[in-house]
């Protein structure tokens, strides 16, 4: 008998990996799925990190290269006016008539607003002396208007020459009155370099710097990267009416589900591996290579994987289910895009939960309790009390969702096909 | 050889409010080739999910028999091949890999299966498209890949729904022909169609479902007898007067998606 249920379950082990294997070579044959879940994730942040601040930079750079013009209303200190040098602005110089503060435009929002083309005002720089104990004291204002991108830039750099100018002024004051800026200003003042003072290592700031990434990107990737194909193997399979022909064969609804499973789970590992491959990529770029190792123990890798896999098995194991129910892919895809925010908000929130002092409760939440044994684990925390909480929760709520899963698998209904 | 049949007793199937088979008795024996004959929502297709253990029965017993010992409808799946109505093809891989995909599930090594499917290919005049994808495929090569694939684990019973639907003469000519070459054989085929012509020329016996329940049964000089007609179709009127029922078995709906559909459509109408 023992020899039997041996060999029933060697042919279920079977079946499982050819439906596996099937799925997982049907889903490589689809080169914008393999596009959209392997490449995308890999390039996506050092897209964000390194593409994104080059191309800032390039379009700050475009900007500077316009000459704007400034009109300047009241006297022009002399100061200020070699400040305002050398900024590629245009000055026009204008008499003062203001009744009110500074600040209110009055019928010069007319004219910054007017977008004519032609004798175009970009920002316009209030200046009015007033009398202080200080070398000089003076009020100013810069109209500009914030939508229009050249206007703004004419008064970031009006506002930078005007603030060099008053450090002059200050620097002049104090040295009036035979003080420094640092003797005024930074009495009280740290000896040497505070990172030095740091006694953690480059590798527990890295692991520190991980923990603040990785339970998102898992938790975030894990449930995006296995929508498509919980939908394409389930809800797409109905639709397409290969499902009745595949429900025929002997092989066991829970058989074909776990292959579907483990074909989705697969999927959606790989795409949190190359997504956390371009994550420490695009860290150590922008760190210029000198990006330490992260101290993390044999146990706290252990640990991690383990939270990562019974999150994929709750996650895919959830989605399964839920498409499975769904009548049509695009059904499917109306309940699952939006699900996603279910597991992404709480691992949002869980990463400002101070791990000091942590109430065990958190450990037992679905989703939290993962995102904070992932955080818990990289930071090299291993509180026996957590550890068994989050496991034995975790293990839970992944065996709930596979039954759940199982029992829409086992739907009658699951033969029928909308086409 | 393993001999196989099917015994369907006193079956009901309900979905929800409406019953699709009703106190059905019918039994399928070994060699012969079975068609049910009925209109569109007759109870067909009910019944052949009913066959494969792809329904359960409301009320009754569906049962498989090999070596004359009754075993469990699911534990018949070895022996029975299904094409279903939606042929139901992976478009991304070949013919012969959806067929190797069944024959695995159905615990059949590689070369058998590839023997038999050559064989049977042949038949079909299809040996040549096995190895082609079958995106792009027409009607009737997808209907001859999902036949070889339900033949390719060497099944007893074949159970074909609507095997000539939408297909070409001389497509459905060949599967017709396959059929019957099945039954000569010592193969069990059953085979669900609205075509009365096709099932007076390929099967050995005939029974037709109307509103759920099974009006007749036999060879058709039978059921032209049993109806005092000399032709088949004035057969099938006579013994289908009543007017067929119009209602499809609804999905397995649950309960909140009941109450949504009563609601929006006010009884079962459509939306307003």
């Amino acid at each position: 008998m023992g020899v039997v249920r041996l060999s029933d379950a060697r042919k279920q082990l079977s079946r499982i990996i050819i439906v596996a294997k099937k799925e997982l070579v049907d889903f490589v044959r689809d080169w914008r799925t393999v596009l959209a879940m392997i490449l995308v994730p890999l390039l996506i942040f050092p897209a964000i990190f390194i593409a994104l601040p080059l191309f800032l930079q390039g379009e700050a750079a475009e900007l500077s290269s316009y000459e704007l013009t400034v009109e300047v209303q009241g006297e022009l200190p002399e100061d200020l006016s070699s400040h305002l040098d050398g900024r590629n602005l245009i000055i026009i110089q204008t008499e003062l008539l203001v009744d009110g503060t500074l600040s209110e435009p009055g019928i010069d929002s007319q004219r910054l607003n007017s977008g004519d083309s032609g004798d175009v005002i970009h920002a316009i720089l209030r200046l009015l002396e007033i009398d202080s104990n200080a070398s000089q004291s003076w009020n100013y204002a810069i109209l500009s208007d914030s939508t229009d991108e050249l206007s703004l830039e004419a008064k970031i750099r009006t506002l930078d020459a005007v603030l060099t100018w008053e450090a002059d002024v200050i620097n002049a004051t104090l040295a009036q009155n035979n003080l420094t800026h640092d003797e005024a200003f930074d009495p009280i003042h740290w000896d040497g370099d505070q990172d030095t003072a740091d006694v953690a290592s480059g590798g527990d700031l890295a692991a520190m710097g991980l923990a603040m990434f990785i339970p998102l990107v898992v938790a975030m990737w894990t449930t995006t990267a296995a929508i498509q194909p919980s939908i394409d193997l389930t809800a797409g399979e109905r639709e397409r009416g290969t499902m009745e022909a595949l429900l025929c064969t002997p092989t066991s609804r829970s058989a074909l589900l776990f292959g579907k499973w483990l074909a989705v789970a697969t999927v959606a590992c790989v795409s949190v591996l190359g997504q956390m491959a371009g994550l420490l990529f695009a860290i150590n770029f922008l760190m210029g290579g000198g990006l330490e190792a992260p101290n993390i123990s044999t146990t706290g890798v252990l640990l991690l994987l383990l939270s990562v896999i019974l999150f994929a098995i709750f996650v895919v194991a959830i989605e399964l289910a839920v498409a499975v129910r769904a009548h049509s892919v695009r059904e499917a895809g109306s309940i699952l895009g939006p699900m996603v925010l279910i597991f992404i908000g709480p691992t949002l929130f869980a990463q400002f939960v101070n791990l000091q002092g942590i109430e065990a409760w958190w450990f037992v939440l679905p989703v939290f309790n993962i995102t904070l044994a992932m955080r818990e684990a990289l930071m090299g925390i291993y509180d026996p009390v957590h550890i068994f909480m989050w496991v034995s929760t975790s293990l839970a709520y992944a065996i709930g969702a596979i039954l759940w899963a199982s029992k829409q698998f086992n739907r009658e209904d699951l033969v029928e096909s909308l086409s | 050889m393993v001999k196989a049949l099917l015994k369907v007793s006193d079956v009901t199937k309900s979905f929800g409010d409406v019953t699709a088979l009703s106190s059905v008795t019918v039994n399928f024996h070994a060699g012969e080739v079975v068609g049910l004959v009925g209109g569109n929502g007759a109870g067909k297709t009910t019944l052949l999910r009913l066959l494969c253990g792809l329904y359960q029965p409301t009320s009754g017993t569906v049962q498989g028999v090999v070596d004359e010992q009754p075993v469990d409808i699911h534990r018949m799946r070895e022996h029975v091949g299904v094409v279903p109505e939606a042929t139901g093809l992976y478009a991304r891989l070949t013919a012969w890999e959806n067929i190797r995909y069944h024959s695995r599930l159905n615990g059949i090594g590689d070369d058998m299966a590839w023997t038999r499917t050559e064989r049977f290919a042949k038949l079909l005049n299809f040996d040549h498209d096995l190895h082609r994808s079958t995106r792009g495929f027409s009607r009737g090569m997808r209907q001859k890949t999902a036949l070889l694939r339900a033949l390719s684990h060497g099944p007893e019973i074949l159970l074909l729904d609507e095997p000539t639907g939408g297909l070409d003469v001389t497509s459905a000519r060949t599967v017709r022909k396959l059929v019957r070459k099945l039954g000569d054989e010592g193969g069990t085929v059953i085979y669900s169609t609205h075509n009365l012509g096709e099932a007076q020329q390929v099967c050995d016996r005939i029974i037709i479902i109307h509103n759920g329940t099974i009006r007749a049964e036999g060879s058709p000089q039978e059921l032209m007898a049993a109806a005092q007609r000399d032709d088949l179709e004035e057969a099938y009127v006579a013994l289908t007067e009543d007017v067929a029922r119009t209602d499809t078995p609804p999905e397995d709906e649950g309960k909140i998606a009941r109450a949504w559909r009563r609601m929006l459509t006010r009884g079962g109408g459509s939306i307003e």
